[in-house]
């Protein structure tokens, strides 16, 4: 009963995402991206000539800069046995200014409490809590800004579609260019869901804002990858929804249709 | 016997047909020709306006990357700004170096650098490559002069070549001519003062 549940919350779940991720219908119309069976050729640019060309040069006068140990010896020296009882009279030293620190504060709360014309130090105590409140509510609100208002370049990948049962994709796997691989099972629910026209969200990372051949595989009885060239907008979420429904066509991992378009909504700093 | 009066039309037929795909290999070739002419062309930039740019890329990857070093990877023009920059990550989490090189707005190489390269990270503020290269002009004037020389690299690091003084940043700027040691020109990378030059 309670696996019956979690699974319709599941499937609820999967198909919630469909529905908030499918993208707008005006704002962010979705590109076509060409899925690949080879690697695209990329052209080779030269960079850091200078660098590589003298690296050893380099090297060496950076090695300059590191510490060496001098010439001086290393050998012991007998301790002095006065310096084990500083440690033991530091402890003991404050755990007598702990003593008189409570004292005094009793001290001080007796004395407020039985004078009347001291209430109102306490008023502005309060007020000054007031004041630090409001100040720390300031600062929650830059922290707020810099975390969640401001996105950061990131990749959602989203996968929809079921090839049929005989090309069952069990798990896919993402090879970024710099070598990240996010490699992802689907289970029995995620599948079910497929089957039903939901969609899963198989990575959420952040990337590098530039032109990048993706790596998709798809793990099952027919295992294959394909490859997509992308480029993640900067300091935006860009959304890629690979459709299976025609991997099983025989055309393997080259049969995804793969799409992509920008998130679009933000979020308001000042909400909450 | 052939008659070579009704062989003529078609003779000329033959003519004009090899003449007009001759224009239309020439039309391909100049086309091919002038596409690596237009890819090119892009805007110089000073180093400092790619910098942005690939320190987002580094933060994907590696929210620890520091920026050790900065070269142009195009050769530069005479105000100290090239099409094209590289701009070298370190992450100490990854004992990593990751470069990325940017051309017109946009990253056009990202590689990991297979090298050892014990670099300190270099200063937040640093003047840009313009700056650097008119404080550096009056030191090389008399070398290209002399010797036809001309810039052929700008360098930002930390301490290398300033051994007295290792934790200034300094743009180091590379003066070549023919057959003659090259100029090396160190430029303080905070004040813009010039504290080093030698050949070799």
């Amino acid at each position: 009963m309670i696996v019956r549940g979690t699974r319709s919350i599941s499937l609820a779940a999967c198909l919630w995402l469909a529905a908030a991720c499918a993208p707008p219908p005006a704002a962010a119309a979705p590109t076509e991206v060409q899925v690949e069976r080879v690697r695209p050729a990329k052209t080779k640019r030269p960079t850091l000539t200078f660098l590589k060309a003298n690296r050893a040069f380099i090297r060496a006068r950076f090695d300059l800069l590191r510490q060496r140990p001098g010439a001086a010896g290393g050998d012991a020296q007998a301790f002095d046995p006065r310096f084990l009882t500083y440690g033991d009279m530091l402890a003991r030293t404050l755990a007598a200014k702990d003593s008189t620190t409570a004292a005094d504060d009793a001290w001080r709360r007796r004395q407020l409490l039985a004078s009347i014309t001291e209430l109102g130090d306490l008023e502005s105590r309060l007020e000054q809590m007031e004041r630090l409140l409001s100040e720390q509510r300031g600062r929650l609100g830059v922290l707020q800004a810099d975390f969640t208002g401001r996105q950061e370049t990131a990749l959602m990948v989203l996968v929809s579609g079921w090839p049929g049962d005989a090309a069952a994709v069990t798990g896919v796997s993402i090879v970024l260019e710099d070598g990240d691989t996010l490699s992802v099972a689907l289970s029995p629910e995620q599948r079910e869901s497929l089957r039903q026209g939901g969609i899963v969200q198989v990575a959420h990372t952040f990337v590098e804002p530039r032109e990048q051949v993706l790596e998709i595989g798809l793990a099952g009885p027919a295992g294959d990858t394909a490859f997509l060239t992308l480029e993640p907008a900067r300091d935006r979420l860009t959304l890629l929804r690979l459709d299976l429904s025609a991997v099983g066509s025989g055309r393997g991992a080259a049969g995804i249709r793969a799409s992509t378009w920008l998130h679009e909504a933000g979020i308001d700093p000042t909400d909450g | 016997m052939i008659d070579i009066g009704r062989l003529r039309p078609t003779l000329r037929r033959i003519r004009a047909h090899v003449a007009r795909v001759g224009l239309l290999l020439i039309t391909a070739v100049c086309a091919l020709g002038a596409e690596p002419a237009v890819a090119r062309e892009a805007p110089h930039f000073p180093a400092r306006a790619g910098l942005d740019l690939a320190r987002e890329a580094a933060l994907s990857w590696a929210t620890d990357a520091r920026l050790v070093y900065v070269e142009n990877d195009e050769p530069l023009d005479s105000t100290g700004t090239a099409e094209r920059w590289a701009y070298l990550f370190h992450s100490p989490s990854l004992d990593r170096l990751r470069g990325y090189s940017v051309r017109d707005g946009k990253i056009v190489v990202a590689e990991n650098l297979e090298m050892k390269l014990e670099a300190p990270p270099v200063a937040l503020e640093w003047i840009d490559s313009e700056a650097a290269l008119a404080a550096a002009e009056d030191e090389a004037e008399e070398f290209r002069e002399k010797h036809a020389g001309h810039l052929s690299a700008m360098l930002l690091m930390r301490g290398p070549f300033l051994e007295q003084d290792p934790d200034e940043t300094t743009w180091t700027l590379v003066y070549t001519a023919k057959g003659q040691p090259s100029l090396f020109v160190v430029v303080e990378a905070t004040g813009g003062r010039v504290r080093r030059t030698w050949r070799g």
